[in-house]
């Protein structure tokens, strides 16, 4: 059991998402940074996809109401254990009465990501544990964590017995300029050669308007389009660069909507949707061209390294 | 079969089977959909069918976008059939009065009749489901006669309620929750269009009707008094019994 003390800015409840109601209107939600949610599990030793928290911008305080081995991963927000600097990206034996805080981003990534061993346990709504907040689905009544909230855990452990082989090289974020890879498509013969030629040349600024949905960009040049840039709607994926009338696209992220109208130049690889889920209003992206067979190549080498870690660590080769 | 298959990036096709939204090409959509429900392909996660295409999520460790595009076209060249008359119709009560119907006499004056014309405009037809989407179990649905002569309202509003059943031209859209909309509420619906706390959640599904029932303002609180006791059972039955 934790004890929220400060919930921070926006900490939610999260699993690797809910598949399978897209059909009907709900997003998948999950994490946005789903390799450094996934690397969290790994380290504590969970491999059925169970739920953390993803803490965004300045994390929370939790107080531990009993043992458990936990990894913080992500974005850097300076965890603190009983204010002593805490380790990121190693499993951790915390004790009860021990206080896990965050002193806030320090300009490298933004979401930070807590794993509990055995998981948290909320309810299951939809065959997962996630948070959509716009719906008001899953994780701890639909919202964000606030002060006073108690999660309990479902099967926590005090301590591994290779506590110090749990451990990983750092990822480091907070590169001012991040390069996306992008697979063209599916609407891509809506734009103009000058779009095209544009889109992969000048970079493109995060804005302000950056949440769970989606990362709204600004560019030099916005991209007139073959046509008025509306589409009969149709499926829209999770990187999705949708770009509306205005012609400022669209990175549609966790919380997207599963169906749109507006004509999509392309879709940002898997692989490379951590780099942005760490990136602030601000930063740049510069994208660049891929095909779908190396794109696939690059996704099956990314998660192969995970399940390797899993095997290393947890003995189990699976993809969690 | 003519279709196409775009890329939505390394794990996520959409297969397009047409250039309209016509009930012809989403029967098509649903039926690939059905095709690859009742025969499943190992690696294939999600599916999000739309007004003519099929999103089809997948993991590329098990599936390759090659083999998945072998699988497609194979699901195409034998596709089961979705009889029409089998497909379902579902009745939506809705109450057209007062403030349950805020818009009703704004339609009427943009259509240049009566508002007891709209109402038997609107109701005197079955609304096909393309598809739900923007909010859970939010139908995307249509008539194929007399389409209204207006669109949108100039300016949408920033929340209305949920339950309102909102027209333009010739769709009518059951709104789940409080949302902004740029529509005409015609009427409410006293029936929970997402329930949570239901078995099956959603009102309606793609590729069902829905037929609207009137009811006056006294009906509407008996049925609304019923929905929140938990014991009004939605009625449906199939096309062709609608029909006979």
């Amino acid at each position: 059991m934790i004890t929220v003390k400060n919930p921070g800015m926006q900490t939610t409840v999260q699993d690797r998402g809910r598949i399978g109601y897209q059909k009907y209107g709900i997003s998948p939600a999950g994490p946005m940074d789903a390799r450094s949610f996934t690397l969290a599990n790994i380290l504590v030793g969970n491999t059925h996809n169970e739920a953390g928290l993803e803490a965004a911008f300045t994390g929370p305080t939790l107080l531990f109401e009993e043992d458990n081995v936990i990894a913080v991963t992500g974005g850097d927000l300076q965890p603190k254990l009983n204010g002593q600097n805490f380790p990121m990206y190693r499993a951790v034996s915390v004790k009860k009465g021990d206080r896990l805080s965050f002193k806030g981003m320090n300009g490298h990534g933004c979401r930070a990501y807590i794993a509990f061993a055995g998981g948290l346990d909320v309810p299951v709504v939809m065959g997962s544990r996630s948070t959509l907040i716009k719906n008001q689905i899953g994780g701890l009544e639909g919202r964000s964590l606030k002060t006073g909230d108690r999660i309990g855990f479902l099967k926590p452990v005090s301590s591994y017995p290779d506590m110090d082989q749990r451990v990983i090289w750092p990822e480091r974020f907070g590169a001012k300029t991040i390069t996306l890879r992008v697979l063209p498509g599916p609407q891509d013969f809506e734009f103009t050669r000058d779009d095209q030629l544009e889109f992969y040349w000048f970079d493109a600024e995060i804005t302000n308007d950056f949440d769970r949905m989606g990362a709204r960009l600004n560019i030099r040049h916005p991209l007139k389009g073959l046509h008025d840039g509306n589409i009969i709607s149709d499926g829209i994926a999770f990187g999705s660069i949708q770009v509306p009338t205005n012609g400022q696209p669209i990175i549609m992220m966790a919380d997207r909507q599963g169906i749109g109208g507006y004509a999509k130049i392309g879709t940002v690889i898997t692989p490379d949707l951590p780099l942005l889920a760490q990136a602030m209003p601000g930063d740049r992206i510069h994208f660049i061209k891929m095909d779908i067979r190396t794109s696939q190549n690059v996704y099956r080498r990314a998660v192969s390294e995970l399940m390797d870690l899993n095997q290393e660590l947890n003995g189990v080769r699976e993809y969690i | 079969m003519d279709f196409k298959i775009l890329l939505c990036g390394d794990s996520a096709v959409s297969v397009v089977m047409g250039d309209s939204i016509s009930l012809d090409v989403n029967r098509l959509v649903l039926r690939l959909q059905k095709s690859l429900e009742e025969r499943p392909v190992k690696g294939v996660i999600e599916m999000i069918p739309s007004y003519a295409s099929l999103m089809i999520q997948y993991d590329p460790m098990e599936l390759s976008y090659e083999k998945l595009c072998e699988e497609i076209q194979a699901h195409t060249e034998d596709m089961p059939e979705i009889e029409e008359q089998d497909a379902l119709v579902k009745e939506v009560p809705i109450c057209y009065e007062g403030e349950l119907g805020p818009d009703l006499e704004e339609c009427a004056r943009l259509q240049g009749c009566s508002t007891e014309e709209v109402i038997r405009m609107h109701a005197s037809h079955l609304y096909y489901v393309y598809m739900l989407g923007f909010a859970p179990g939010h139908p995307y649905s249509a008539r194929f006669e007399e389409p209204f002569k207006f669109k949108r309202r100039p300016e949408p509003r920033l929340k209305i309620p949920g339950r309102s059943v909102v027209v333009q031209q010739n769709l009518s859209d059951l709104i789940p929750f409080d949302q902004p909309c740029g529509w005409n509420i015609i009427g409410t619906t006293p029936l929970n269009i997402t329930d949570f706390s239901r078995e099956n959640s959603f009102l309606v599904s793609a590729g069902e009707w829905v037929k609207y029932i009137p009811v006056s303002r006294a009906e509407y609180d008996t049925i609304r008094s019923d929905v929140e006791a938990g014991t009004y059972q939605v009625k449906s039955y199939r096309k062709e019994d609608a029909e006979s």
